[in-house]
């Protein structure tokens, strides 16, 4: 029978249990070297893609995408490995770029190879989301030239890359006129392309095996066929809702993680363990409630309303609030086994910290719903 | 004790006194990317840079040790002195007496004349209740009513403040939260989602008021909204001091009050509105034609029947174009809209709260449906109406305080109001 005449819940059902049987799998076994050594884990990810797990919320001939179920396959690997279900957001993400460029150089056989996991992707987008909320400046300048443009410009700490992979990236197009609207654009950055070189990154407290490089580009051609949005601000203002929403699977997944860990101490130490504030009860009702509020945001990723954005924002805040609340309370429920260097409660800290510190991070959720909140008036 | 053989020698050395006059300072360069300081005494010996080495002598392939990015994206750095880093941190946000975690007591959003009273009273009954009041503005008290006021005498907008919220706060033992936006109830933890961090409270209040709306198509950078203190002092500076052609759309009570108050301050004004005359809801009591005839001496002009097709700003000079759907075609310095209030409705929604055209509340307690959630001022509706004048606050602020402080009830009765028209050239009582 072909997969694709099943019906969705049933289809939805199959990809969880087979990205679950993944997680608790293979992955489970390598999470200690993806952690400890920096073992990027392509095989798995190539696995998850097979299984659907990161496109899930992208367009098919199935249907339309379905970002609910999309955000708990990352949550069900998460719950495992943080720092897998992080690339299975950056994955996730270009696959999102590819497909609403509505570029057809890059949303027919460029997407189909990523939908496959034959290729993989990231997202440079951090700096330019901070650009766009006011934090920093692009990094990366492009000048029109015949044809297209020339970009260069170093950004740090991108992730999901390798010699043969893409991300998505934005440029400011540097004009003469110093009062011109500003103009970026968004393009496809593949690896491989003359004046493009990757550079090791130093030592992180989690994530290292997230493939994270310095992405240095000097006179690197973009034309028209690697063009994702020219101009770029009206691309980013549809999928922006989708780009936040989708990183609330890793803040589910890990605070789901946490509170297994404290569930299965209960048994020996529940008797001490109910002198502390957080308790897996109490934290997987707030986390249900979440969850359920992200499954509804689900229904609409495309909405541009500012009210729904600040929602989004608001939970993916949320999310990382709690995710870090449940890792440390994890923590004092585990007590000194939970501190070994080999327990994944130590482990789960840091990726707490991660969902926390990562673009959007906490603070720049705030001051983005601040900026948002804030009434518009005559310059 | 350090041997004396090993400590530095402390006598100036004259060459390397010399040396030292002769080179320019050590410079630092701190990273745009990821804050890393590049410090030129330093250098950076794991990428081979010895220390000593200007930064412009570091060849163009350098990568920061950080993040990777190349010499461009640094610039020269000066380090601030730490007491000009630890100013802000000062500011009189700080909790007066009360735990920053943890139970903030009775949550109040909003602090407008409302909230403010409401905090008063409580304070009145109970000395010790912890009181948190969560403001978006600076939180300071000014009546509100004196906005328009104080476009006709030219007041300075510092001079409309009677107390600043800092000292307001201090003043009443209470937490403000100035430049604080209230996100997210959550009802079953009770709690209170905003920008700065999340508050935990016994009651929560919603005293947030209504929003000034603004007619589809026209766009919020270009049309003023005067409903709160910062509007006004931003629409003070843009105005200048020379008189200025100003278009007011809308020509209830305050489009009429801005309008009169705008041409006593000097400006030449068009009102316009979709009724044929001004103070069209009180027409039976003749109120729009005693107004255009008391103000024939000013330079307002009115035209009824009006609604405007588009607003557009010229880039060149500056000006708004304001086009009305009948074709007319004005140009003028400043546009102001004044087209009723709308109220807010993400928080309420948040928490599922009841809605009837604002948040719906129990006249006998102004309880919300929600447990532990209260409303008053001009958020709220009884029995669908809202009430968006001064006089029924105070009587909002009694029977609230009963409620939260758990004293005999003193139920709210909605009355029809009194609606005094502070246009000075007639000011007029309508009922």
């Amino acid at each position: 029978m072909n997969p694709a005449d099943l019906p969705p819940e049933v289809r939805a059902g199959d990809l969880l249990a087979a990205t679950r049987a993944l997680a608790q799998g293979p992955l489970r076994e390598q999470v200690q070297a993806i952690d400890r050594e920096g073992l990027y884990p392509r095989a798995l990810l190539q696995a998850l893609a097979a299984a659907g797990a990161m496109s899930a919320h992208l367009d098919s001939e199935q249907g339309p995408g379905d970002y609910a179920l999309a955000i708990q396959a990352m949550a069900e690997v998460s719950r495992v490995c943080g720092a897998t279900g992080f690339m299975m957001w950056c994955q996730a993400v270009a696959g999102l770029y590819l497909q609403q460029s509505g570029q057809p150089a890059l949303s027919g056989e460029v997407l189909a190879a990523h939908v496959s996991g034959e290729r993989l992707g990231g997202t440079a987008l951090s700096n330019p989301m901070k650009s766009f909320a006011q934090i920093e400046s692009l990094l990366l300048k492009a000048t029109p030239v015949p044809g297209g443009y020339r970009v260069s410009g170093t950004l740090p700490w991108v992730s999901n890359l390798g010699p043969d992979h893409y991300c998505g990236a934005i440029a400011a197009v540097q004009t003469e006129d110093a009062a011109a609207a500003p103009h970026e654009i968004m393009f496809l950055l593949r690896c491989d392309a003359p004046g493009v070189t990757l550079r090791e990154c130093p030592s992180f407290s989690g994530m290292e095996g997230t493939a994270t490089y310095a992405l240095r580009v000097k006179d690197l051609f973009v034309g028209e066929s690697e063009l994702m949005a020219d101009p770029a601000r009206p691309f980013i203002a549809r999928i922006r809702a989708a780009f936040v929403m989708l990183q609330c699977g890793m803040a589910v997944g890990i605070t789901q993680g946490a509170i297994d860990s404290m569930w299965e101490v209960e048994p020996q130490l529940g008797h001490v363990n109910q002198y502390l504030e957080d308790r897996p009860d109490a934290l997987q009702a707030e986390l249900d409630g979440l969850s359920q509020r992200v499954m509804q945001l689900a229904r609409t990723p495309y909405d541009t309303d500012k009210d729904f954005f600040i929602d989004v924002l608001d939970a993916r805040a949320h999310g990382a609030e709690l995710c870090l609340r449940a890792a440390q309370s994890a923590l004092m429920h585990q007590g000194a086994r939970g501190y070994l260097m080999s327990s994944e409660v130590q482990r789960r800290v840091r990726e707490s910290h991660f969902v926390a510190i990562v673009t959007p991070a906490i603070k720049h959720l705030r001051k983005e719903i601040a900026r948002l909140s804030a009434e518009e008036l005559p310059a | 004790m350090i041997p004396s053989a090993l400590q530095p020698d402390a006598r100036p050395n004259p060459l390397g006194l010399a040396i030292e006059a002769l080179t320019p300072a050590w410079q630092t360069y701190i990273c745009h990317a990821c804050g890393y300081l590049y410090d030129e005494a330093l250098g950076d010996p794991d990428s081979g840079l010895p220390p000593g080495t200007r930064f412009a002598d570091i060849p163009d392939d350098w990568a920061c040790p950080l993040c990777g990015v190349t010499k461009s994206d640094f610039s020269p750095y000066t380090a601030p002195s730490p007491e000009h880093v630890r100013r802000p941190l000062s500011q009189p946000s700080a909790p007066q007496g009360l735990a920053r975690r943890g139970d903030a007591g009775i949550v109040i959003v909003g602090a407008g004349k409302a909230g403010w009273q409401l905090a008063e009273t409580l304070r009145q009954h109970d000395a010790d209740l912890p009181i948190t009041l969560v403001s978006a503005c600076a939180g300071d008290r000014y009546d509100k009513p004196l906005l328009s006021v104080a476009l006709a005498r030219h007041l300075p907008p510092e001079g409309l403040v009677k107390e600043s919220g800092p000292d307001a706060a201090r003043r009443l033992n209470l937490r403000l939260l100035p430049h604080t936006h209230a996100v997210r109830i959550c009802a079953e933890t009770q709690q209170l989602r905003t920008t700065r961090g999340n508050l935990r409270y016994r009651q929560l209040v919603l005293a947030h008021g209504a929003e000034a709306a603004l007619p589809a198509g026209l766009a919020p950078g270009l049309c003023w909204r005067i409903n709160h203190l910062a509007a006004y002092q931003r629409l003070r500076q843009a105005l200048g001091e020379s008189p200025r052609d100003v278009l007011v759309l809308g020509a209830g009570l305050i489009g009429c009050e801005l309008a009169n108050d705008l041409a006593l301050g000097g400006h030449r004004v068009r009102l316009l509105d979709t009724a044929s005359e001004p103070l069209a809801r009180w027409q039976t009591q003749a109120a729009g034609a005693q107004l255009l005839a008391a103000w024939q001496g000013l330079p307002i002009t009115f035209e009824g029947g009006q609604t405007v097709a588009s607003v557009t700003r010229s880039a060149a000079s500056g000006r708004y174009h304001v086009h009305t759907a009948g074709g007319q075609h004005h140009e003028v310095d400043q546009v102001v809209v004044a087209a009723g209030l709308h109220t807010p409705g993400r928080l309420a929604r948040s928490a599922g709260l009841q809605w009837r055209d604002g948040i719906a509340v129990d006249p006998a307690t102004l309880a919300t449906s929600q447990p532990g959630i209260h409303a008053l001022g001009d958020c709220i509706t009884v029995e669908g109406a809202a009430s968006r004048y001064i006089e029924p606050i105070a009587r909002q602020v009694s029977t609230l305080a009963a409620a939260l402080l758990g004293q005999a009830a003193m139920p709210y009765e909605a009355r029809p109001a009194l609606v005094r028209v502070k246009t000075s050239s007639l000011p007029l009582t309508l009922h």
